[in-house]
């Protein structure tokens, strides 16, 4: 479903990513996992072109993504992506954030649209929020939003560039919750996170990365009970 | 010499009322005219020298350089004076020239507010935009403009209080603007109190107007995004 062929990212003279190849099936859960710096969100951002790739490819259902013929717009429809930072847009309510890009982008009708806001705000367990402003919500509860609006396109990949990262601890719980239930129903999933205890639950596969590199990749128990690899065990003594 | 405070002939405003009343339409329609142009203008100029492509930023950068770099008043003549006629073959008129100047120098200034406005935020507005699927136009006039706006409206506010002043330049063409008229009665009556204190309280009176405007703007797009009075700013815990 997402093929990374010789992924190579640079920027300026800093080698981000330092060739990564990688094939993710239909209805997987990858986890990448790696100490900050080592280049997980930069490789999460080559997958949808938010950061332009230097050398590789990166293919999406067959389509290459860095590759001028093709509308990354299109792609991006079918993939979604939820940030650290949730990003919610400030100026708009919960139920016009989550409806803007089916109006637009979909060509949806309004009432449509909204009815698919309110079915996901549902299953995100925020049906009485529709009205409120970003403001409004705690970091939790923005989270669970930004899930929503990504999901509203329908999107066939999902990807969550550590989502519990900038909440509260209290927090974390009802965020994973949702992308548990996400991940029960099928959706093809590339969490980048620190939540280990996520990754070795929820986990298909484990990515280790570090320095730019894929180091190690296998089940949530070969990388956390049985990996041989130094850097790996070193990493998973600092953060287990 | 002395100054006759005590000899202070109002009378003579009152017999030349009609000239500044359109002195004030002249000076109002000017700086609306190039305001709202301005406005449109920076729009695209601001929005130019954010493009990568360097066909589009060079230009609208040393478009901008040069509006900002060279006195108004030299780009008033300019106009007036070889500009439209080069083009025209004949004058437009003082307004035509007046509005244009005005226009072209106050989109220039404007360009660098929006600009800045649009800079100011936060790169992950447009990633998220993105990553929906929008293209870059959608997200510009969805989620980036309408927050930069907010950004946008004090020195937007003092860019057309600005303006109102620097308006009185257009004297030079003898358009019939506030100052002329000021000009005219001086020149009548060989007084100078009277007339120009006149013009600068006329002034005052319509930056006073114009900054009510602007207040009541900033107000309605104040800190928060949401409508109502009474709001919780930030509320923790589950719902
Ligand atoms: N836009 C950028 N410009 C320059 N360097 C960047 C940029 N984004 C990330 N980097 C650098 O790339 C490296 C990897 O960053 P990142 O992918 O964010 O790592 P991680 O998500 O694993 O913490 C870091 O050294 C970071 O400073
Ligand atoms: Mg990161």
């Amino acid at each position: 479903m997402i093929k990374i062929e010789g992924l190579h990212k640079s920027f300026g003279q800093l080698e981000v990513l330092k060739g990564i190849d990688y094939e993710v099936k239909e209805k997987e859960i990858i986890c990448v996992i790696g100490p900050s710096g080592s280049g997980k969100s930069t490789f999460l951002r080559c997958i949808n072109l938010l950061e332009d790739i230097t050398d590789g490819a990166v293919f999406i259902n067959g389509l290459k993504v860095n590759d001028s013929g093709t509308n990354i717009n299109e792609i991006r429809k079918d993939v979604g992506m939820v940030f650290q930072q949730f990003n919610l847009f400030p100026h708009m309510n919960v139920l016009n954030n989550i409806t803007i890009s089916p109006r637009k982008i979909r060509k949806m009708n309004p009432k449509e649209a909204e009815q698919l806001a309110v079915e996901l705000l549902e299953k995100v367990g925020l049906a009485d929020k529709a009205k409120s402003f970003p403001e409004q919500l705690s970091g939790g509860q923005m989270q669970r939003v930004a899930i929503a609006r990504a999901l509203a396109m329908q999107p066939k990949i999902m990807l969550f560039d550590e989502p519990t990262s900038a909440l509260d601890p209290e927090m974390v719980k009802e965020v994973l919750d949702v992308m548990k239930q996400l991940a029960f129903e099928g959706m093809t999933m590339v969490v980048v996170t620190h939540e280990m205890g996520f990754a070795k639950e929820m986990g298909d596969r484990v990515l280790f990365m570090d320095e730019g590199k894929l180091v190690e990749e296998g089940t949530p128990d070969a990388i956390f009970n049985n990996s041989t690899n130094e850097r790996t065990k070193a990493f998973l003594s600092m953060v287990l | 010499m002395t100054i006759d405070f005590l000899d202070i002939r109002f009378d003579m405003i009152w017999n030349y009322k009609e000239l500044f009343i359109r002195g004030i339409w002249v000076t109002l329609g000017l700086t609306v005219i190039g305001y709202l142009g301005g406005i449109i203008l920076g729009l695209f100029l601001g929005m130019g020298k954010l493009s990568k492509r360097k066909w589009i930023y060079y230009p609208c950068k040393y478009y901008v350089d040069f509006f900002r770099g060279t006195p108004l008043l030299v780009q008033i003549l300019l106009i007036h004076l070889a500009v439209i006629p080069s083009i025209f073959g004949h004058s437009l008129g003082y307004f035509v020239s007046g509005a244009t100047a005005l226009l072209l120098n106050c989109g220039a200034y404007n360009a660098e507010i929006i600009r800045a406005g649009i800079q100011s935020i936060e790169k992950g507005q447009t990633e998220a935009a993105r990553s929906l699927g929008m293209p870059s136009g959608v997200a510009m006039k969805n989620i980036i403009l309408p927050q930069a706006f907010r950004r946008m409206v004090p020195p937007l506010g003092n860019e057309l209080i600005a303006l109102l002043k620097d308006s009185s330049l257009v004297t030079v063409i003898a358009a019939n603007d506030l100052l002329y008229a000021g000009k005219v009665v001086a020149g009548a009556y060989s007084r100078f109190w009277e007339p120009y204190i006149t013009v600068a309280i006329l002034y005052l009176m319509l930056t006073f107007v114009f900054t009510k405007v602007i207040a009541y703007v900033e107000k309605r797009f104040s800190n928060s995004y949401v409508p109502s009075q009474r709001r919780r700013i930030f509320t923790f815990g589950r719902s």
